[in-house]
């Protein structure tokens, strides 16, 4: 089951040094990319921009605003929420989303478990300050522990959950979150937005039908990278762009750690290696460690069915996905 | 000389919502004519959207669909490019242009050219046309009609020149996408198109019209950035990017006179020449099902 989830133990290579460009800070990025320190936090550049990956962020942030209302507009809806982690992404989201149809119509759910860290939630109210938007915290505890038990007391999992390693622990909060999310869907009257971004989406850092549910996607599309540098030009927090991004499912927990990447190492190799269509031997001369693209083209290939509908047996004289192909919002279909 | 009055309808079709889209044609045709234009141009299935899929045959029209007819009609004393899928009369449905003059349409281009690559997946839903003319026109000159991915292929700007045309008119619904600071105005599309338009304005000595939706089909965003170019290859106009908008651009027609007076390309064409080399090569193609070149080892690269 591991390798289907959030997570993967024995992890050892990381991506080190790299090709043309790479290790630089985002000084030389152009005119968009200009991340410096700000009047809020410490000095140096707020996150190092790989050149190839700046975009010109304001150009984003347009089409992806127009992508959320336009997701909205199309399926009847005039609301939305989301589940905020206090995380940049998710912070990302929330800033779309208020700029797309107003903080008024927004509810960003703060979803903590006992032993998530307090600055996620701290992270997290401070967006809401920031946007004036609606929020709504489930303690998501009782759940999660209602499962696996607690302090030995068994839970509604049995004998086989009592010992559950935190991978799996994980998993069941991020789908404990994806029900309350769905549940509250209903009660504010709107879409649920997704918050993953490209580069979890393509290493499959992510937990199906958990974190990576949602109605629509503004930022599937952006690597880490490209996530910061959106986050920085549209005001989210400087601290919360500054911290080590965690999926916090345990204490301590750091994407970095865990992947053995550092995010924009981590970013140039995908894009190089998806985007351009670099071969292996192309990313080698790069100076791409062999390893590294080795494991990053495993961790894309067997997280395929992450990024997929599940498929469907063909029978009948028209299959949806297959031969029967319609746009997902046409005449009708608003609710 | 009156000035020519060219309208950029840069609008944000509904996908598949063909009442709301003719509705929204008749409207912007109206407040063209209140506006003095003299050539209203529509983008690429402005009347139906484009990620259309399964939806494109039942949004399709024949050629003489009254419903084509009545936006004739309002483009009266004008003459209007709109595009939608059209249905021959055997069913093979097209991604079509039509000319609307004087009440009646006028003629209609048949895209061409289908990408079917990357995001795009026209060739299993579309019929590519086969003709490749310019047309008359109520405006005294001839117009060149091409839809989007047309223009991709050096040929057809070239031959709507040589027909005759002064005028090269572009709909498209083109995806922005490829993102980068490095990209002029940071899409990579948007460059692109930019050279082609500036490069075929020059080299035809002709104006380009170029008329790109926005808005939103499900995940795909229509960039706009219309633009007229003058026969020097100079931006005459540029609308905004992703907004939508009707732009009036006044062009001097005199302006192709004197950009072929003075730069005499297309006098200069050898389309003879052109023809003869292309039957050699279409020849050659018969004995080339398998690519030598590339499998021979190298020094021995089969001449050709």
């Amino acid at each position: 089951m591991s390798s289907d989830e959030k997570g993967e133990p024995g992890r050892s290579e990381s991506v080190s040094g790299g090709g043309p460009g790479a290790g630089g800070g985002v000084g030389g990025a152009g005119p968009e990319a200009g991340p410096e320190a700000g009047p809020e936090a410490g000095a140096g550049p707020m996150f190092e921009l790989p050149p190839e990956l700046a975009i010109d962020a304001d150009v984003a942030r347009r089409v992806m605003v127009g992508f959320i209302r336009n997701q909205l507009r199309q399926a009847g809806f005039g609301r939305a929420l989301l589940g905020l982690s206090g995380g940049i992404d998710s912070a990302l989201v929330a800033f779309l989303v208020a700029q797309a149809i107003g903080p008024e119509s927004m509810l960003c759910v703060l979803m903590p478990y006992r032993t998530s860290s307090p600055e996620s939630v701290n992270h997290a109210r401070l967006v809401v300050d920031r946007l004036g938007c609606a929020s709504d915290l489930v303690d998501i505890s009782p759940i999660v522990d209602g499962y696996f038990g607690r302090d030995g007391d068994g839970g509604a999992g049995g004998a086989a959950a009592r010992d559950a390693a935190p991978l799996r622990r994980g998993n069941f909060m991020a789908r404990a979150r994806m029900c309350v999310l769905y549940d509250r869907s209903v009660l504010w009257g709107g879409l649920v937005a997704g918050t993953g971004n490209k580069t979890e989406s393509l290493i499959g850092y992510s937990t199906l039908f958990g974190d990576s549910a949602c109605a629509f996607n503004p930022i599937g599309d952006l690597y880490k990278s490209q996530v910061r540098q959106v986050a920085a030009e549209i005001g989210v927090p400087e601290l919360i762009i500054r911290k080590a991004p965690s999926a916090d499912l345990w204490p301590g927990q750091t994407d970095e750690d865990e992947a053995g990447f550092s995010y924009p190492e981590l970013d140039r190799l995908l894009f190089w290696m998806i985007d351009k269509r670099r071969t292996d031997e192309e990313l080698a001369a790069m100076g791409f460690p062999g390893p590294a693209i080795a494991r990053v083209k495993r961790l894309v290939a067997v997280s395929e069915f992450k990024r997929q509908v599940p498929p469907v047996a063909k029978l009948g004289p028209r299959t949806t996905g297959v031969d029967y192909l319609y746009p997902r919002r046409r005449p009708g279909s608003a609710r | 000389m009156q000035p020519l009055r060219i309208a950029l309808a840069q609008l944000a079709p509904r996908l598949g919502v063909l009442d709301d889209n003719l509705a929204r044609h008749s409207e912007t045709l109206t407040a063209a004519r209140s506006a003095g234009a003299d050539l209203v141009v529509f983008p690429e299935l402005g009347l139906t959207g484009y990620q259309l899929q399964d939806l494109a045959a039942e949004v399709a029209m024949r050629a003489d669909d009254p419903r084509l007819a009545g936006l004739a009609a309002d483009a009266a004393g004008m003459s209007a490019v709109v595009s939608f899928v059209e249905e021959a009369a055997d069913h093979r449905l097209f991604i079509s242009a039509a000319l609307l003059e004087d009440g009646e349409v006028r003629f209609v281009h048949r895209k061409l050219f289908l990408p079917t690559y990357g995001l795009f997946d026209e060739r299993r839903f579309f019929a590519a046309g086969d003709l490749l003319r310019a047309t008359d026109s109520r405006l005294g000159i001839r117009l060149g009609i091409a839809v989007c991915e047309d223009f991709w292929h050096l040929a057809v700007p070239e031959t709507l020149a040589l027909d005759g045309a002064q005028i090269l008119i572009n709909v498209s619904s083109s995806p922005g996408r490829d993102l980068a600071a490095i990209h002029e105005v940071g899409l990579g599309t948007a460059a692109s198109w930019r050279t082609l338009m500036r490069t075929y304005a020059q080299l035809t000595t002709s104006f380009v019209v170029f008329c790109n939706r926005v808005g939103m089909d499900e995940t795909i965003s229509f960039w706009g950035g219309s633009e007229v170019i003058a026969p020097s290859g100079e931006a005459v106009f540029t609308a905004p990017l992703f907004d939508e908008g009707l732009h009036f651009v006044d062009v001097e027609l005199g302006d192709v006179r004197r950009e072929r007076i003075g730069l005499p390309l297309l006098r200069d064409e050898r389309p003879e020449l052109h023809l003869r080399e292309l039957r050699r090569i279409l020849a050659g193609r018969t004995d080339m099902a398998i690519d030598q070149a590339s499998e021979a080892p190298d020094g021995e690269k089969a001449g050709r």
